[in-house]
């Protein structure tokens, strides 16, 4: 997975500046990172990269990284 | 001993059968004397329902009903094959779960397309007087969805709505024709659709959607039971309603 277009497509799914997230950035410092911008990285890991990533496993991510290894381990 | 419910000598339409509340319809439909006509994409999980169906002569059409221009043609050869149509009840449809920045307009329109487009060219069709017998009854399925709303759901509830506003506007048109046309607007129902949804959303979400419904999750046969009351005689001086069968959801 390119991290980099990983962190653009998220930018978008979290109406953020283009280049505001990045791989290492903690979630609990991210603005605008609340329950619509879960749905939102949720509906875009299914139309992006066509995974269903199950909400529980959300909240035991700490950064980005975090959230791109969800996707990638929905893949494997 | 009178049964009210009664669908003998009835010949039914139900899209949606391969699954969830279009499945348990079709079912209980046939346990009430109805021939049924089972609509669905999936020819293995169609056939699981037609099997499961009581009596004989119930056919199963599998058809993609986002093929709205086949609709008219289709529907004219359900009727050669299998007569003149009682009923039609419209369960298909897909859920949608996607807040508006990253939601995109193809989904917007397969949404619209599946949930909708296709009621109106099933009602359209099944209202011509070839199709349909003396006094016919059709049910779309909506959802609360139509009636309130929730972060997330604009395009899936914008169709379940439509539906609504649909079936009312239909309800006039129609019934100098002898043709009821009513929906049903229910909550969270145990479900594959439900099942999907349940995956989107933490625990904590999960249970506050269930503890919102005070009458707890709704089985199929719940909404299943609604139907058959809106199609047999027992619905006949109702039409263009909105029933909510919602485990008490839309009374808060």
């Amino acid at each position: 997975m390119d991290l980099n277009a990983f962190c653009a497509k998220l930018d978008e799914a979290l109406d953020v500046p283009p280049g505001t997230v990045r791989p290492d950035q903690a979630l609990d410092q991210l603005e605008g990172w609340d329950s619509v911008a879960v749905l939102a990285f949720i509906a875009m890991a299914d139309t992006e990269y066509g995974v269903s990533v199950p909400a529980k496993d959300i909240p035991e991510c700490r950064t980005i990284n975090d959230l791109a290894n969800l996707i990638l381990r929905q893949k494997a | 001993m009178i049964n009210p419910l009664t669908l003998e000598n009835r010949t039914i339409l139900v899209t949606g059968a391969s699954s969830g509340i279009g499945r348990a319809t079709a079912r209980l439909l046939s346990q009430l004397g109805a021939t049924i006509v089972a609509v669905g994409r999936n020819a293995n999980r169609l056939q699981e329902t037609t099997d499961s169906l009581e009596g004989s002569g119930h056919h199963a059409m599998v058809f993609d009903l986002a093929d709205l221009d086949a609709i008219p043609g289709w529907i004219a050869k359900v009727v050669e094959q299998g007569g003149p149509l009682d009923g039609l009840v419209h369960s298909a449809g897909i859920g949608s779960l996607a807040p508006l920045r990253v939601l995109g307009m193809a989904e917007v329109e397969q949404v619209m397309r599946v949930n909708y487009f296709s009621a109106v060219a099933l009602t359209k069709e099944f209202a011509r007087k070839r199709i349909h017998r003396q006094t016919a009854s059709i049910v779309l399925i909506s959802s609360v969805a139509g009636v309130v709303g929730a972060a997330g759901r604009t395009a899936y509830s914008a169709s379940k709505g439509a539906l609504a506003a649909f079936a009312r506007s239909a309800a006039l048109e129609l019934a100098s024709a002898g043709l009821r046309v009513n929906c049903i607007a229910p909550a969270y129902v145990r479900t594959e659709m439900y099942e999907a949804t349940r995956g989107s959303l933490t625990d904590e979400q999960l249970n506050a959607l269930v503890a919102a419904q005070p009458l707890g999750l709704g089985e199929p046969l719940d909404v299943a039971y609604a139907v058959a009351f809106l199609l047999a005689g027992t619905g006949r001086w109702i039409t263009g309603a909105v029933l909510p069968v919602d485990g008490g959801y839309t009374a808060q």
